[in-house]
């Protein structure tokens, strides 16, 4: 299942937002060791998890969190514009088409096609979302090491700036363009799932 | 510099023959103060099973030893990049495998012919075969540490545009279909059981503009029939279960 959730006034009361920041702190904090806050020793939640976030979840049968992405709007505090602006060559983009893909997140406890799977869905997801609430791009930072695979997928990417070095990793900022066509370019490399989400339907608010 | 970049990754997303892409990577190369470029997936080239990709500009003669010598796989340079998913310059191998009398004699004979330093970035997607792209200067000259961090980008871009070259080869296809925005209006329509002349009044066009629209559509498709139309757009996601089922 696939939820949608929109302006989340009590994040940590819900049981499916819960196995989310769960999942966020063993795959930023415990694997990738970034330098995150964490909340009672179990969640990872920093300054942007308000409730302007939206969060793109896949969820098994019963809520629990498989994968998940965190959107920003542009138009307001967000990684690349408040913590990192040095990625970008000129000013980082903003507008209210334009959101940020942060937090791109797959459970650890899946299996490597489990894990593809999710990915898959949720890259679906992402899109499905742009294409309903007329998101024309997504920006993001993103480690260069999965530059090749995000490039893979096949959408309309782009750089922002030249990658830079920051805390031991390289990181450079990239855009997305989300067109009507990018459903189709997924599909070609065999990412896109059409019958992954039915906005207006079948999104569940949480 | 980052604006070179940036064009180089405009251009080669519409790039249609790998000769247009290579052209485009040789200047890139240039400009980022390199002198060879070799973009390739690691496998033996003569005993691929499945056609794989490489393109290069080095001196003459170095694809045929490559080849003699069966490095697709071998290659210092190749395993190294196996090792790590960011570019690394060759000054570095060392540190990162083990260089047995056989690498050095195969980067002894890259000198000689000519080829010098380098920075290879790393090329792996999940479930398909590892590959890279690597700048080279020539002998003797140094590699240019003001660009590298361009370079990988470049190396990440210029793989991706080949990757998709290749996957059109290997399908027979030219690219892969997209519907013009009226033309896909048609075919939601069309999917959602409208006749021609049903569609033509709720888009407000004429009666034959709705014939052509769906026509150019299976066309693009290669197909015949409004059915099988209305399957390849939704299984491709030109158009979606939603636009079909939605009240």
């Amino acid at each position: 299942m696939i939820l949608v959730v929109e302006r989340p006034s009590r994040p940590l009361g819900n049981p499916t937002l819960r196995s989310m920041f769960e999942a966020r702190k063993r795959v930023f904090v415990d694997l990738l060791k970034w330098d995150v806050p964490v909340l009672q020793g179990r969640y990872e939640i920093d300054q942007f998890d308000d409730p302007n976030a939206v969060y793109i979840i896949v969820t098994d049968r019963d809520g629990g969190h498989l994968g998940s992405a965190r959107l920003l709007q542009t138009m307001r505090p967000h990684i690349l514009g408040t913590l990192f602006p040095r990625l970008c060559a000129g000013d980082p983009p903003r507008g209210s088409g334009i959101l940020e893909i942060t937090r791109f997140c797959l459970d650890r406890s899946q299996g490597g096609a489990q894990r593809i799977a999710t990915r898959n869905r949720l890259v679906s997801a992402l899109v499905d979302y742009a294409l309903d609430r007329g998101v024309t791009s997504y920006v993001g930072v993103a480690e260069m090491a999965w530059l090749q695979q995000v490039l893979a997928f096949g959408w309309a990417c782009r750089p922002l700036g030249a990658p830079l070095v920051v805390d031991g990793r390289l990181l450079g900022a990239l855009r997305i363009e989300i067109e009507p066509n990018t459903p189709a370019l997924l599909s070609w490399n065999g990412i896109y799932a059409p019958h992954s989400l039915a906005p207006n339907r079948e999104l569940e608010p949480a | 510099m980052f604006d070179r970049v940036d064009g180089f990754v405009r251009d080669v997303r519409e790039v249609g023959s790998e000769s247009d892409l290579e052209t485009a990577l040789a200047e890139v190369t240039t400009d980022m103060g390199f002198a060879y470029f070799a973009l390739t997936h690691h496998v033996d080239m003569r005993h691929a099973s499945r056609p794989a990709i490489r393109l290069h500009n080095y001196p003459g003669g170095w694809e045929d030893y490559f080849e003699e010598q069966r490095l697709g796989r071998s290659d210092p340079v190749h395993r190294a990049s196996q090792l790590t998913t960011i570019g690394f310059a060759w000054s570095q191998l060392p540190h990162m495998i083990q260089l047995t009398r056989r690498d050095r004699q195969v980067l002894d004979e890259a000198e000689r012919r000519g080829i010098g330093d380098g920075f290879t970035v790393p090329a792996h997607v999940p479930g398909e075969v590892n590959g890279s792209c690597s700048f080279a200067t020539v002998a003797g000259a140094d590699v240019p540490e003001e660009h590298l961090a361009l370079a990988q980008l470049v190396g990440a871009f210029a793989f991706e545009a080949a990757r998709r070259l290749a996957r059109m080869r290997d399908l027979g296809l030219c690219a892969p279909p997209t519907l013009t925005d009226r033309q896909r209006d048609c075919v939601v329509w069309a999917a959602r059981g409208k006749t021609d002349w049903e569609i033509a009044k709720i888009l407000g066009v004429r009666h034959d503009t709705v014939i052509e629209h769906l026509r150019h559509a299976r066309e693009r498709y290669g197909v015949g029939k409004r059915t099988q139309l209305t399957v390849h757009a939704l299984f491709d996601g030109s158009i979606s279960f939603v636009d079909v089922l939605k009240r």
